[in-house]
């Protein structure tokens, strides 16, 4: 594994562990709904780590093919929850609006951080 | 308030940040953006919030201006814990019809053809089966010894016991020789 498959994994293995912490933090907080959207979060990060293996484990040494297949997927997985953000908010479901934009913030940062990361040494 | 919207603004109410969003209202009449600043949550937990604390009835909304303001439904908070718990629910009847139907099963098990086959062991029983007796007493007249004596052994032989468990369950009252039945709610 090279650096930047290291740093990558490493930085997804901090947020999900950032967003447990948040999320006990808030449920000892009697804060249970901001402590779900934590564990939302968590649940992204959580599908991206995923994917980065399969990446790895598809694309082998190829860093193009690597960056390709991961995008792709981030394209890809994303676009039924800005469906169903649409949905809500034609319905005017704040709630659901809410949530589906915390899946759709998350995927934003992680795309940006493997960018960055992915550029940073190419 | 019915009993589905007592638990809805139950659930609602038992989280700390809803909680910090109502003291806030209490104050005054506040938008989104000015609570979020106010409670260090973003615009969107807060609008996330308000929806379960509107949904609950807990908040209201009106336009003024640019903005969507959220005002505390005082009216809601002004209904005591004792009044919702002593509000009649689908609950309580089920409960009744089930107590009603307990009642029965134990009417059944221990009489045959109008008279006790034993006394129950367990009190909960006991006490049914006394009631069922309680019955064959008229309110608002008094009793001899010798009149309670035969009206029970109408039922069971061992008048004797009946009539001071009756009496110790107060479904009888006693002045020396004088008896009465007691109303009990």
């Amino acid at each position: 594994m090279n650096e930047k498959q290291t740093k990558f994994e490493l930085y997804l293995d901090e947020k999900i562990a950032a967003c447990r912490q948040r999320c006990e933090r808030f449920a000892a907080d009697d804060r249970i709904d901001e402590g779900n959207f934590e564990k939302i979060r968590a649940n992204v990060y959580e599908i991206f780590k995923t994917i980065f293996s399969a990446a790895e484990k598809a694309c082998g040494k190829d860093e193009s093919a690597m960056k390709r297949f991961f995008l792709q997927k981030a394209e890809q997985i994303p676009s039924s929850w800005t469906v169903s953000y649409e949905k809500a908010e034609q319905h005017g479901d704040v709630k659901k609006m809410h949530i589906e934009s915390i899946k759709l913030e998350t995927v934003r940062e992680i795309r940006d951080i493997f960018m960055q990361i992915w550029e940073e040494t190419i | 308030m019915t009993e589905t919207e007592a638990i809805s603004l139950f659930k609602c109410l038992a989280d700390k940040s809803r909680l910090q969003i109502l003291k806030s209202l209490a104050v005054e009449d506040m938008y989104v953006e000015r609570l979020a600043e106010r409670l260090g949550l973003t615009a969107s937990t807060i609008s996330f919030h308000l929806k379960k604390l509107s949904d609950a009835g807990a908040v209201a909304a009106y336009k003024n201006q640019y903005y969507m303001m959220y005002s505390l439904n005082k009216e809601i908070f002004q209904t005591s814990i004792l009044e919702i718990l002593q509000q009649e629910s689908d609950e309580a009847q089920k409960q009744a019809k089930r107590d009603a139907d307990y009642r029965q099963r134990v009417i059944d098990a221990f009489f045959e053809y109008g008279k006790l086959k034993s006394i129950p062991a367990q009190l909960k029983k006991e006490r049914i089966v006394l009631e069922v007796i309680a019955e064959a007493f008229e309110f608002n007249r008094i009793y001899s010894e010798r009149e309670v004596n035969i009206i029970i052994a109408d039922f069971y032989d061992d008048f004797c016991t009946i009539r001071r468990d009756m009496i110790g369950e107060r479904l009888l009252g006693r002045n020396g020789m004088e008896y009465w039945r007691i109303k009990n709610d």
